[in-house]
């Protein structure tokens, strides 16, 4: 019954999809193709005649003008043949829309167990091609073995007739739903079930869980519903709600932390309250534009009289290193139902991303299990493909390279939203929940997905088990949603509105029931993907896609009428009560029953060893360096390196400008391809008030000092809101945390706890720039754990740890768009400036990088001297006296100069003598390559120079040369010879080199 | 004089409806953002507008060719007021995935007449990937379309990875000597394309970034018009500022040429 059907383009078409993995095969392995073109296959498990299989092979899935298709298999010319389809439950995004569409135009509907499968085959030519290459293409350019499969046919094999066989990867669990009941004789005995069902219980927990259930009272309470000991749905929600990434219990742990070079020992209770709540709960007080903070999904500041802004950000980095695409993907449609779900809902307004892998070109003896190449690859497809089709902007992103992340890559991801500042009357940032109100689950359906994580992924594979542990996100299913969901909000039909994300149900239905304190689910209710999920999978699954709605009794047919409209499914899958209890049955037969205020009971504290040492006490110096004498291929290879050098096609691929609300674009200048300081948005489309975003991301301070790493990130996005014409009256923050194992362990982990403290003085310098920039922090999250373990040259493992890393994003409110300004030089003649001294800060530079060292000196924040300077140049743009602004970032003066003048396509004359600086950077290559905070480059119209200069009095400002119409870059150095002299052809050669052939 | 009612079709992926409802206004038009189910139940009639509009996004997550799994749907359920519609003389315009869609539904080219007929495609980029840029557009001014009048060469932003026009030799022919070749791929200077990427962003077929119907009262583009609102919109924009505050140059008009195709289509109604 099963049918299927082969389209191609017609072989006059070129194959773009064939000719990019011709390419590949190329750069990344020397393998020669002479040519591929691939293969679509939609393989329809279900009852279909012939006519309506025909119909909708020619109707649905063949475009007459560009392709043919055959219910047998089509004759191409190849080879080999690769074939790649989906493991058994791996969400087949192309299959459900075929599913769709079929449905409609035949006017039938599919039945359970029917379903579309969608793959694809490569028919590669190359005369010397060799199995072992194909393999390798199959295997490291085409599939993932975690969500696919693949088959190799050589041209002696292929039977033209048969074609790949019929393949359906369908899941055929066979399996009744259990429920289990555990005995918890002793701690040992639940330790050891913690251990079996992958529940990463706590050991400390266990105690205060058996004490709970050993509880008379709580046993009398159980017996009346027809429970006695723990059911391993319970175990499982109890393990949801106590891991560090629903609780962040790191964060609010215990740490001694002892200074060892002053020989002193604090205790500091809770980082999170101590240095991120209650600095921002302080400046809430002060600011009347910080509206919710600190409970919600995101955070909300004001936009306008009429609407507020929504902003969250977080990681997806242990998926996106097992699969790339899947992850990353999930990581950003995942962070857009935040907005979604905080407040009564907003619309999502922008995102962006920040990727940290391996080296691009790594070529050593570790064997990730993708190489950074490959992974970066993949994320950067995920998020374009995860944004691009959810409608969002991404105006802005960062890239960076470092050996650190080979053990695991970093994937941050960031959503914006707006939202009107009442629905119906009603304050749009508030909401609660009454008992009787209905629990509604919206989107999609559930299966065996993200259940317990990666670990599952260490299980062996049969032909029908779900390979479902890694997702890929599903933005068309979310698009839909989200629609509807801002249409439900707009007639008030939603008192309450929550992402499901990490924990499934079990975090969104158990962290919502406190605000009625109670609820009763009937999970037999919740609609599946595939039957023979266990009761405790469809509680605890992670299938993306869903938000769960409290809606009132008396709007539930309405809610569910407009679901209807929009082509989403929602369900009644229970209710809200004033019980005090979680209750959970299938059935009818009782699941769950256990007191909500469990998690707020008794359970301890996490407690950590940290010790610090300064970066002298451990080692660091200074290199000793003699001044270089070529500073003219010195630049051209700073701006080749990687962490600086043009990433033009990642911003390419990624939809900027939907929604028609840009200001300031990712890529800018005459050419558009320099990367702006900060993104402009006009999120209301009519006005001309303007929502700024910078982020920041330094972690190599942290090989010096995490302190300083924090406070220069933080400088860094401040700086770049305010080059763009930010105001420093409103800045808002979002920190996001990604820090190595910090538990100290004698074998596993000797440095645990020199990483602990490294995390104090984060969170310390966190709280003190923040206080200082008056900077609430609006959202944050922390993902711990960024380790790998890394097989070598000779099998022996390496544990690898990426660096103490902090994202920062900042956002900032601009009254008038048109007063923005770019970085980019507009006109010759004009006053080069310098903002803020340059001081001998070198430690941890990309200068330092290049030449192999690390060094000592590491940059500073004296947040009392910069923030003046940073109302002034506000102040400056505000009145249109600037003509351009730019930041002076990573890699320093130089690569910043050049920055410039590639974007204005402009020369530019400037003297190193004038520089404000410090009395120990008196040397031309610490003047050029310091990266010192606080800085800009700033060029102003000659008529405008006295109003300019005015406005910066007692304030470190000097005007350091002049834009000049020849497009050259001329450094003057402090012996008054020019040490740079180089075309801003060349600068941009040098700079677009390294990634300049990819799109 | 009655306003010109705009219908922005929504739902199912699409996501350019904000902007292009905000684009009609500008134009004069009152816009309405209206699901597809909305037409297919009934609930809301087509009727009632006089401009329907097939916007951007991925409908049905453009799995199975952009705009094909749209297409199949509106002509299954509502083909035959479709047609109703374009013979009544109203306009219709199909910017990016809309285009795709047009094309799929045969309202483009239209080619003696024929409504349903698929005889152009817009397929993967050449350069095998999404691809977000602003491009230059030399007009045919000689061309029927009505949504281009006035319109000589202009600016605006690409956002696609299938928007490679292709059709056989015959029909390229006829649409050219039709005129029915709107907006092709520029150089800066006006000049052709002539397929040099980036210029030509996706290797249309002689350039081509639009066509219209043989009465012109259809179009469709795969830049966004309504992704042009605002002046701040343009990748120069800064310049431009920056040169008109020393007296170089004026500051831009406050329609945009992208709003400007929007305000051809309601004048050419109002008339």
């Amino acid at each position: 019954m099963a049918s299927r059907i082969e389209i191609t383009l017609k072989p006059d078409l070129l194959d773009a999809e064939g000719e990019a993995l011709r390419r590949k095969a190329g750069d990344y392995f020397g393998i020669r193709l002479d040519g591929v073109r691939s293969v679509h296959i939609i393989t329809v498990d279900a009852v279909l005649n012939r006519d309506q299989i025909e119909r909708v092979r020619q109707e649905i899935f063949t475009n007459p003008v560009t392709q043919i298709s055959s219910l047998n298999p089509l004759a191409v010319d190849a080879d080999w043949i690769i074939w790649v389809g989906f493991r058994p439950g791996v969400r087949d995004n192309p299959g459900a829309t075929a599913v769709e569409a079929m449905e409609d135009l035949l006017g039938i509907r599919m039945g359970p167990g029917e379903a579309v499968y969608t793959s694809r085959r490569y028919c590669l030519q190359g005369k010397d091609l060799i199995a072992a290459d194909v393999q390798r293409i199959a295997a490291q350019l085409l599939a993932n073995d975690i969500i696919q499969q693949w088959k190799i046919f050589s041209a002696a094999e292929w039977d033209p007739a048969e074609g790949v066989g019929l393949i359906l990867p369908k899941v055929r669990l066979d399996h009744t739903p259990t429920l289990t009941v555990l005995p918890i004789d002793s701690d040992r005995a639940l330790q050891q079930l913690s251990t079996e069902r992958n529940l990463a219980l706590n050991p400390n927990d266990i105690p205060v869980i058996r004490g709970y259930f050993l509880d008379p009272r709580v046993q009398a309470d159980r017996e009346r519903v027809g429970l006695c000991e723990p059911t391993d749905l319970e175990l499982e929600y109890i393990s949801q709600a106590r891991s560090d990434h629903c609780n962040h219990n790191t964060f609010r742990g215990l740490f001694h932390f002892r200074d060892a070079d002053a020989g002193k020992t604090e205790t500091i209770d809770n980082l999170f309250k101590t240095c991120i709540q209650t600095p921002t709960r302080a400046l809430q007080s002060r600011k009347p534009w910080v509206i919710s903070v600190l409970w919600d999904n995101a955070g909300v500041g004001r936009f306008d009289e009429q609407h507020y802004y929504t902003i969250t950000g977080e990681t997806h980095n242990s998926p996106s290193n097992m699969e790339a695409y899947g992850g990353a993907i999930t990581g950003i449609v995942g962070i857009y139902r935040d907005p979604l779900g905080t407040g009564l809902g907003s619309r999502l307004i922008m995102g962006s991303y920040g990727f940290c892998v391996g080296p691009r070109d790594y070529a050593g003896d570790l064997k990730p299990r993708l190489h950074p190449r490959r992974l970066l690859d993949g994320v950067i497809e995920g998020v374009r493909d995860g944004g691009n089709k959810s409608g969002i902007p991404t105006p802005f992103g960062q890239v960076l390279f470092d050996h650190g992340y080979m053990g695991k890559c970093l994937v941050y991801v960031t959503a914006l939203g707006i939202m009107p500042t009442t629905v119906n009357g009603q304050p749009a940032e508030q909401k609660t929940i009454l008992p009787g109100d209905a629990v509604i689950m919206c989107g999609g359906r559930v299966g065996k997905d993200g259940i317990h994580g990666v670990t599952a992924s260490s299980e062996t594979f049969s032909a029908h088990t779900p390979a479902g542990h890694v997702q890929i996100g599903d933005p068309y299913t979310q698009k839909k949603m989200h629609d509807f969901l801002l249409e439900a909000r707009d007639q008030g039909l939603i008192r309450f509105i929550t992402d499901n994300g990490g924990g499934g149900l079990s975090s969104s239905v158990g962290e919502t029931a406190l605000y009625s304190n109670g609820c009763e689910i009937e999970l037999e209710k919740v609609p599946l993907k595939y039957a023979g999920l266990d009761q405790w999978e469809i509680w605890v699954s992670e299938s993306q896609e869903r938000m769960t709605v409290a809606v009132a009794p008396e709007h539930v047919e309405r809610f569910l009428a407009l679901s209807v409209r929009h082509g989403v499914e929602s369900t009644v899958i229970g209710r809200y009560t004033d019980t005090g209890k979680l209750h959970i049955t299938y059935d009818g037969k009782p699941c769950a029953y256990v007191d909500l205020d469990l998690l707020t009971a008794g359970f301890p504290q996490w407690v950590f060893e940290a010790e610090w040492r300064s970066p002298a006490a451990r080692g660091l110096s200074e290199p000793v360096l003699g001044p270089p004498g070529d500073q003219n291929q010195l630049l051209l290879d700073m701006l080749a390196r990687p962490n600086i050098c043009s990433k033009e096609w990642i911003c390419r691929q990624y939809d900027h400008e939907v929604q028609g609300t840009s200001v300031i674009k990712p890529l800018v200048g005459v050419g558009r391809d320099v990367n702006s300081d900060a993104a402009v948005l006009r999120p209301v489309l009519g006005s001309e008030r303007g929502l700024a975003f910078s982020q920041a991301l330094l972690p190599f301070y942290s090989r010096i000092d995490a302190y300083h790493m924090t406070a220069c990130t933080i400088d860094e996005a401040v700086r770049r809101l305010i080059a763009v014409g930010g105001d420093p009256d409103h800045i808002g923050g979002v920190d996001n945390f990604c820090w190595p194992t910090i538990q100290y362990d004698s074998k596993n982990n000797p440095d645990g706890r020199f990483k602990a403290a490294q995390l104090v003085r984060s969170c310390q310098a966190l709280r003190d720039v923040c206080l200082a920039y008056e900077i609430p922090l609006l959202s944050g999250k922390d993902s711990m754990y960024v380790d790998g373990h890394l097989p070598g040259r000779y099998d022996e493992t390496h544990k690898v740890s990426a660096l103490e890393s902090l994202q920062f994003s900042a956002t900032s409110v601009i009254a008038d768009i048109t007063r923005c300004v770019t970085l980019d030089p507009k006109m010759d003649g004009d006053r080069v400036y310098v903002i803020g001294e340059t001081r001998n800060e070198l430690g941890a530079s990309e200068f330092y990088d290049l030449l192999g060292y690390v060094g000592c000196r590491v940059p500073q924040v004296w947040t009392e001297r910069f923030m003046p300077r940073y109302r002034a140049l506000a102040q400056a743009i505000a009145q249109g006296l600037v003509a351009s602004a730019h930041g002076i970032y990573r890699g320093g003066l130089a690569v910043h100069l050049a920055m410039k003048a590639m974007a204005g396509e402009l020369g530019m004359a400037v003297d190193l003598a004038r520089i404000p600086a410090a009395d120990d950077a008196g040397r031309d290559d610490v003047l050029l390559y310091a990266e010192s905070a606080g800085r800009f480059i700033v060029t102003v119209n000659p008529l405008h120079a006295e109003s300019f200069e005015a406005l910066f009095q007692a304030l470190p400002l000097a005007c350091i040369g002049h834009t000049v119409a020849e497009p050259r870059l001329t450094v003057q150095g402090l012996s008054g010879k020019n040490v740079i002299d180089l075309s801003v052809a060349d600068l941009k050669e040098a700079w677009r080199k390294p990634f300049g052939d990819l799109i | 004089m009655s306003r010109i009612n705009a219908l922005v079709l929504t739902g199912y992926g699409l996501n350019c409806d904000l902007e292009t409802a905000h684009a009609f206004e500008l134009a004069g038009a009152r816009a309405e953002r209206v699901h597809i189910n909305a037409l297919i139940d009934g609930s809301v009639s087509l009727a009632q507008f006089q401009i329907m509009s097939f916007i951007g996004g991925f409908s049905w997550g453009d799995d199975h060719g952009a705009g094909v799994v749209q297409a199949v749907r509106m002509r299954t359920r509502i083909g035959d007021q479709l047609l109703r519609f374009v013979e009544q003389g109203k306009l219709v315009i199909g910017i990016c995935n809309g285009f795709q869609c047009l094309v799929n539904l045969g309202l483009l080219p239209g080619l003696g007449g024929n409504y349903t007929r698929r005889s152009v495609a817009l397929t993967y980029n050449d350069g095998g990937n999404f691809r977000n840029d602003w491009v230059h557009l030399a007009v045919d001014t000689e061309s029927p379309c009505l949504f281009t009048r006035g319109l000589h060469r202009l600016e605006l932003p690409v956002r696609h990875g299938e928007g490679k026009f292709v059709t056989d030799a015959d029909t390229h022919r006829t649409l050219r000597d039709a005129r029915q070749i709107v907006l092709r791929y520029a150089m800066p200077d006006g000049q052709p394309a002539r397929g040099a990427f980036p210029h030509n962003p996706n290797g249309a077929m002689d350039d081509i970034a639009g066509i219209c119907d043989p009465t012109g009262r259809i179009f469709g583009l795969m830049p966004h018009p309504e992704a042009y609102n605002h002046w701040t919109n343009h990748p120069q924009w800064t310049r431009t500022k920056e040169a008109a505050k020393r007296g170089q140059t004026p500051m831009p008009e406050d329609i945009t040429p992208g709003v400007k195709i929007f305000r051809n289509a309601v004048d050419y109604l109002a008339a």
